[in-house]
């Protein structure tokens, strides 16, 4: 995390406190803030940066070894490092190996695993060696022909790669970093505003509620 | 809370028994126990303490295994009918009952959505938390076109118990002066966004008969004295209410009408119960009490009481009717006009349309409003010119997309990256609720051989939608179309659906109130018209569905019935 973001989330926090003495008058809140209430209000501390392990070592629940490497570069072209981690940074090849195997069903799984077969199959065809071998420009290149659906891709292979990408997406993005750091977070946001400023250069929610 | 608050055997003789802990029987156990009366509350599930209980409440999607959804596995074993729900997921799941021991069928070429929240509180805890009063168009809807019967009551003969409810459950809302959308007692409403406030106005001149308000939803947007004595504060606006709230912030059973109960020190509450049956004198044609079946071990108890009020939901209270058989009753008690299970209804969700809102790039909302606009039914005047009867509210809200719609989009790398992390377009939608009309073919019965695992007989439903509901649904898809595309949407779409009736949660019928005792179950007091100190006030007492989400009805109805039968009992006439 950056410092300004540390900054803020400490900010909101204070804030919040403050803003219960108001809200709730001095007593009430000595009393509320002893409470459960209180202990879930600060929940949100955003632990300080950690080690995430994310290089593949051994076969996935659902996935290969050679699969979830494969993946794992097939996250880093989707959503790249940039001022944040990227998909591949917070082992989001590892989360969809996960998920799949806890929440899809076989079929799902099956596809998934044929997406990468057939990614390799094209890599081998046009540039004669696997996808994880390529250089990121081709692999950018390549990825970038199925999620269009041309060249080498049909219609339905590019339909399979968006449910791919959903995937990525979500992990990516109900990830700590994704979530709070790449998005912006308010796990108690105090109230609701209709209108507050916004710049195009501003993170958009991270935090949904219940509804992700 | 006194220290003994939950029994489990007792041979006393309460006052009140009240079966159920939810929305209509937590009202129930207070007003009870405020009126001095020793109430034992009877939940067939376990017990579920404000705060400690909450286990999923406040935690982020990367602190949840499989960051909010729920494991297969899991899924298939014990929640393939509860999975419907909008509201199931991770932190809210094991407010959900489990579908393996709650079975129950439906008639051939029907389905119905059965969702249950089998434990302390009930669907109060799970409820979407809105909040209206019914107007008199509804209540003289029965009458009016001859579907169902006359309701015995009209918003004058409850006017005073909404009041009394509101005050207490914290209702937000707007006073909007509407015929048949009567205002209450209304905490501040939640803010609209830029967008709604513009909709707003363009409805308004476009459209002045169909005015689109703020949500009423019962939140403290404004606590009173009373609900910060209560240990309730003002809502956060996190939208994950479901979860439990530590906050107090929405009204559930924990948050408001238990604690209420139990500072008289006149509440018991017996937990892990499932009521087999009332227990029926036939000698004073009085209800004596409730035959149990523990929840866990499967032996059997009983309570007794003066009275007994059934607030078990209005599928479970009818259930509990019709397994109470006698010589007297043989088709359930309280059974004597034959229509106990009939006229089941649910609301009709199956229609909406959707577009895109031009401009306010340079804003955004902030926190998670736990409610939308609503267009209140526009139709409350009977017109022979429409091909259906009744009519639907219309519910939506402005909002501006975020990755979950973006990610759709084609690319890859930075500038999908970027792209994801800036807020969309802002969006629109009106989203149908539907009256669905009371018929007598609509019902529940208990399944002649089929138990579940306390010897319960098995509910079977007979239920479907009718031509009415489908004329009015594919009406409000067009009518929402048309007016979203005046109000200038653009890419409007709008669809009809054909989804079963249950998944609106909002049951209703099987032991209706009526001024007949041959035609119905309950006078307009809720008590039986067979028996006089048997009562049931949840939604099983509707007499039409109205367009309006109920709960705040079944409050009022029951501390009215309460009021009424602390009343009958000092006059010994219970």
């Amino acid at each position: 995390m950056t410092k300004d973001q540390k900054t803020l989330t400490d900010e909101s926090k204070r804030k919040f406190v403050k803003g219960l003495a108001l809200l709730v008058g001095s007593t009430a809140a000595t009393a509320f803030l002893t409470t459960k209430s209180m202990s879930v209000a600060l929940a949100h501390t955003i632990e300080s940066e950690k080690t995430i392990a994310v290089e593949p070592l051994t076969d996935g629940k659902v996935f290969s070894l050679n699969q979830l490497k494969q993946l794992k570069s097939i996250c880093a072209i989707v959503i790249p490092k940039t001022d944040t981690l990227g998909a591949a940074e917070v082992n989001t090849h590892g989360f969809i190996d996960n998920q799949l195997f806890h929440c899809y069903d076989k079929s799902a799984q099956e596809k998934a695993k044929q997406l990468l077969s057939l990614i390799n199959v094209v890599a081998e065809k046009v540039f004669s060696q696997s996808f994880i071998a390529l250089k990121q420009t081709q692999q950018f290149e390549l990825l970038t022909e199925l999620d269009l659906g041309i060249k080498n891709f049909s219609s339905t292979e590019r339909q399979d790669f968006k449910l791919l990408k959903q995937l990525i997406c979500f992990g990516y993005y109900t990830s700590e970093v994704g979530a709070s750091q790449e998005l912006r977070y308010l796990a108690v946001p105090g109230g609701y505003k209709g209108s507050i400023a916004y710049e195009k250069t501003d993170a958009s929610w991270g935090s949904q509620g219940l509804y992700y | 809370m006194s220290e003994n608050l939950y029994i489990n055997k007792s041979n006393e003789v309460y006052d009140a028994i009240v079966i159920g802990s939810g929305i209509s029987g937590g009202w129930a156990a207070k007003e009870f126990c405020e009126r001095g009366l020793k109430t034992l509350m009877i939940e067939r599930g376990r017990v579920v303490e404000h705060q400690k209980d909450y286990i999923g409440e406040n935690k982020a999607p990367w602190q949840q295994p499989l960051r909010t959804k729920v494991d297969n596995l899991l899924v298939k074993e014990q929640h393939q009918i509860q999975q419907q729900c909008y509201a199931f997921t991770d932190a809210t799941k094991h407010f959900f009952g489990n579908d393996k021991d709650l079975p129950y069928t439906t008639a051939k070429n029907t389905n119905f959505t059965w969702i249950r929240a089998n434990q302390l509180g009930g669907k109060s805890l799970l409820w979407h938390r809105q909040s209206y009063r019914l107007g008199d168009y509804d209540f003289a809807a029965n009458k009016s076109d001859g579907f169902g019967n006359d309701w015995p009551i009209r918003h004058k003969d409850i006017d005073k118990w909404y009041s009394h409810v509101e005050k207490h459950a914290g209702i937000s809302g707007s006073k909007d002066n509407l015929e048949n959308l009567p205002d209450g007692e209304f905490l501040p409403p939640f803010e609209m966004n830029s967008p709604e406030k513009v909709l707003q106005a363009k409805f308004a001149e476009l459209y002045p008969d169909r005015p689109l308000i703020m949500g009423r939803t019962a939140h403290l947007t404004k606590p009173t004295k009373l609900h910060l004595s209560q240990g309730r504060v003002q809502c956060q606006a996190r939208d994950e209410c479901q979860a439990g709230c530590s906050f107090g912030s929405y009204f559930s059973t924990q948050s408001s009408t238990l604690p209420a109960a139990a500072a008289t020190n006149n509440l018991h509450i017996a937990p892990n119960s499932v009521v087999h049956s009332l227990i029926y004198d036939e000698k004073t044609n009085r209800v004596k009490g409730v035959r149990i079946i523990d929840n866990d071990d499967l032996s059997e108890r009983e309570y007794f009481a003066k009275v007994v009020f059934v607030c078990a939901s209005t599928i479970g209270s009818t259930q509990i009717l019709m397994n109470s058989i006698s010589k007297k009753f043989p088709n359930g008690i309280a059974n004597s006009s034959g229509v106990l299970g009939h006229y089941l209804m649910d609301h009709n969700y199956n229609a909406g349309a959707s577009g895109d809102i031009e401009g306010f790039e340079d804003e955004i909302d902030k926190g998670r409003r736990p409610t939308g606009l609503i267009m209140p039914n526009f139709y409350y005047k009977p017109d022979a010119k429409r091909n259906f009867l009744r009519g639907y509210a219309l519910a939506g809200r402005a909002y501006r997309e975020g990755w979950q719609s973006i990610q759709h989009q084609d690319g890859l790398g930075v500038e999908y990256k970027n792209k994801l992390k800036q807020a969309g377009k802002w969006r629109f939608g009106l989203y149908a609720q539907g009256e669905m009309l009371p018929r007598f073919e609509n019902k529940m019965s208990l399944h002649p051989t089929l138990k579940d695992k306390w010897g319960m007989p098995q509910i079977e439903f007979d239920c479907h939608f009718s031509d009415n509901e489908t004329n009015m649904m594919i009406d409000a898809a067009e009518q929402a179309e048309k007016m979203l595309k005046a109000v200038g949407l653009n890419n409007v779409q709008s669809r009809v659906m054909h989804g079963p009736p249950g998944l609106a949660i909002h049951e209703l019928g099987t032991a209706r109130m009526g001024r007949d005792a041959k035609t119905s179950i309950l006078n307009a007091y809720n008590q039986s018209h067979d028996i006089p100190n048997l009562f049931v006030t949840d939604g099983a007492s509707f007499c039409s569905s109205a367009v309006q989400n109920p709960s705040l009805t079944f409050m009022a109805l029951t501390v009215r019935a309460v009021d009424y039968c602390v009343k009958e009992m000092n006059a010994k006439r219970i």
